[in-house]
């Protein structure tokens, strides 16, 4: 049994689409070992790179034509994974995203998309939600009067989370009172910081890479911005580097992202198990949770070949839209129900994690959580 | 009002770094009068070196300054000598293609060596700051400030009183007339691009407590460096000094006042502004920046 896997395995992304890659790796190396699928077949993994979108078209065609496969996993990157999509959808040929964040993946009306993770727009719904259910009790506020800020980097992945902010805090009534945006590639981003502190906000929402990501709070420190609540979205506030690069002054970030490692393990069945094997393999940690993202996917569509018997992409769509796992059942916490038009797994929910004591700890769902999260952040100068 | 003065500060602060790393460029591009695209990778270079006495010896950035100034005359003067002296009589193209050749070769190496990570060093005053009642100024930046003011001082002494320094001045405002007086050439074109590059080995090494060093962080400031350049002056080290600061200011201001989004436009319109009614640039000696390395 042949699947094709494509991701970025060179160039920008290659990091990340190598760790996401590892993820899948690990899934069909655990099945094979238990037996394979489908009474016994083993799964072979046709490994090919895709650095960018048009790399991803040819290769999605090299697959399909010359390897005559049904179905193709991936990508990591949105814009790799759209414009492999086209080649799939054309062929009609399944494509399984289990890491592509932007919404219109799952939006053109496709046949043979399906997709296991988050979008973007869970993103800045769970911002939101946190915010009306947490901090703003916490911060004994009610939602409507709590002050939302937003800083974010002007390219795609900033601007289209702060227009989704937007968007939600207006459809709930909620207070927008400054929204920042500002070019990632920025020397001095004081301008930025003082523009907040003139907001006063009660809640800083950030969306941003690495560098910014250090740049910004490095200087909030030196200005003095002092913001109670202080939430990132995924991307630079994800990253060990992060932690290096801040030390101490990262502890109390809230960040919105794809599941991590210091998460509730009843909640998350089959991760231990995943993270010894991943150390077994690679000899060290994981790098990120996309392998771990990666590898419940995978799982699922696993478990869907199994059923089915074989990689027929229109036998295995039947299956996907009747298959239910409630949250809680696997290595990510994530539950399956695929969006019957879209393809979309409605219950892929990025969680919400903190910095404390120098680890990223999930601490929303209450499924998930470790602990709660400790809120309001103190002041730098009772730092 | 207090405000105010924090934007104009910040301002004035990164102006002073900007300053900094334009000078080396501004020695570099006033007298041998050659485009150098791999000047942002100087500065990388510059950083990782810095970096590197930190992670290895644990170094702090400011004493491993003067080595690293050393480190970089030299890797200057080579580069002088062994890639831009034999292609001085080509065309503008060549040059041109020659430095970016470079650049790319240098970011590709860095990336070889050290990979894409950020590298960072951890030193005590990192984010410390001095308060004015409400306003705040950081210590690193304030330092990188001050030496700015010190090497524009020190570059002005040097090329008004001293000898290599008058003949440095003359080969910038008159290549052909200077070789006739005896002066020589090739000499002062190397030891015009090792200052050069020491300036910007010692940019570095103020940077690194504030920043963080990435195999292309150079392209990061590269732009910006130039833009200084040409407003400020060819071969004036003053009219660096000044076009940093501007430039800082104008970002910061325009960061706040209008959106932190369209900084950068706004002084690159200053910059075609200045192209078109003043190309020598606001301080300039000699031939105008309009025709550098192109004629």
């Amino acid at each position: 049994m042949q699947i094709g896997a494509l991701f970025p395995l060179s160039g920008a992304a290659a990091l990340l689409g190598d760790e996401s890659f590892r993820g899948v790796e690990l899934a069909v190396k655990l099945r094979n070992k238990n037996g394979g699928v489908a009474g016994g077949k083993q799964v072979e993994l046709v490994k090919t790179d895709a650095p960018d979108a048009n790399a991803a078209q040819a290769e999605a065609n090299r697959l399909i034509t010359q390897k005559g496969l049904t179905l193709i996993l991936g990508s990591y990157s949105s814009a790799i994974s759209f414009a492999a999509t086209e080649v799939t959808e054309r062929n009609g040929v399944l494509f399984w995203e289990m890491g592509a964040i932007s919404d219109p993946i799952t939006e053109r009306g496709y046949k043979y998309v399906f997709r296991t993770n988050p979008a973007a727009s869970d993103f800045a719904k769970v911002q939101i939600q946190y915010i009306k259910e947490v901090v703003a009790p916490k911060l004994g506020k009610s939602p409507t009067d709590v002050r939302i800020g937003i800083v974010h980097e002007d390219s795609l992945y900033g601007t289209t989370v702060a227009d989704f902010i937007r968007k939600m805090t207006n459809e709930e009534k909620m207070q927008l009172v400054t929204a920042q945006p500002y070019n990632m590639k920025s020397v001095d981003l004081s301008s930025v910081v003082l523009n907040v502190k003139q907001a006063k906000p009660d809640v800083l929402i950030a969306v941003s890479y690495l560098n910014d990501a250090i740049l910004f709070w490095r200087q909030a420190k030196e200005l003095g911005l002092d913001v109670p609540v202080f939430i990132g979205t995924g991307g630079g506030h994800t990253m060990s580097d992060l932690q290096k690069a801040l030390g101490k002054d990262a502890n109390g970030i809230i960040d919105v992202d794809f599941p991590q490692y210091e998460i509730n393990k009843t909640y998350t069945p089959g991760l231990d198990q995943f993270v010894k094997l991943y150390k077994e393999t690679y000899n060290e940690e994981p790098r990120s949770g996309h392998s771990l993202a990666n590898f419940m996917g995978t799982n699922v569509l696993l478990d869907l070949i199994d059923k089915v018997g074989g990689i027929d992409p229109d036998k295995i769509k039947k299956v996907a839209l009747d298959y239910k796992l409630e949250p809680g059942k696997s290595a990510t916490g994530w539950g399956v129900d695929f969006d019957p038009v879209k393809g979309q797994n409605k219950l892929g929910k990025p969680y919400v994690h903190q910095w404390i004591d120098g680890k990223l700890v999930t601490v929303w769902p209450k499924g998930a959580a470790v602990q709660e999260a400790q809120l309001p952040m103190p002041k730098w100068s009772e730092r | 009002m207090a405000q105010l003065m924090q934007v104009i500060i910040s301002g004035i602060l990164v102006g002073g770094i900007y300053a900094l790393i334009s000078m080396g460029l501004n020695l570099i591009l006033g007298v041998v009068r050659i485009i150098n695209s791999a000047h942002g990778e100087f500065l990388m270079i510059s950083m990782y070196i810095s970096f590197l006495f930190f992670a290895t010896w644990g170094l702090d950035p400011y004493l491993s300054a003067l080595i690293v100034v050393l480190l970089l005359f030299i890797f200057g003067c080579l580069v002088q000598r062994i890639m831009i002296q034999p292609i001085l009589e080509t065309s503008a193209a060549v040059k041109i293609f020659a430095t970016l050749g470079l650049s790319i070769m240098m970011q590709n190496f860095a990336l070889m060596i050290w990979n894409a990570d950020y590298r960072t060093v951890h030193t005590a005053y990192q984010t410390s700051v001095i308060r004015l009642g409400e306003v705040a100024i950081s210590v690193p930046r304030l330092i990188a400030f001050a030496v700015a003011i010190l090497i524009a001082v020190c570059l002005f002494l040097f090329l008004k009183k001293t000898f290599i320094g008058k003949a440095i001045r003359a080969v910038a405002m008159e290549r052909r007339a200077a070789s006739l007086m005896g002066i020589h050439v090739r000499r002062i074109y190397l030891v015009a691009f090792g200052i050069g590059s020491a300036l910007v080995g010692l940019a570095g090494s103020l940077l690194m407590p504030i920043y963080y060093v990435f195999p292309t962080v150079g392209t990061l400031f590269v732009l910006t460096t130039f833009v200084v350049v040409v407003l400020g002056g060819m071969g004036s080290m003053f009219g660096a000094f000044l076009g940093g600061i501007l430039i800082g200011l104008v970002e910061a201001l325009a960061g706040v006042f209008i959106s932190p989004g369209l900084k950068e436009a706004v002084y690159f319109v200053i910059f075609i502004l200045v192209l078109l009614f003043r190309p020598s640039g606001l301080f300039s000696l000699g031939k105008g920046s309009e025709e550098v390395g192109l004629k």
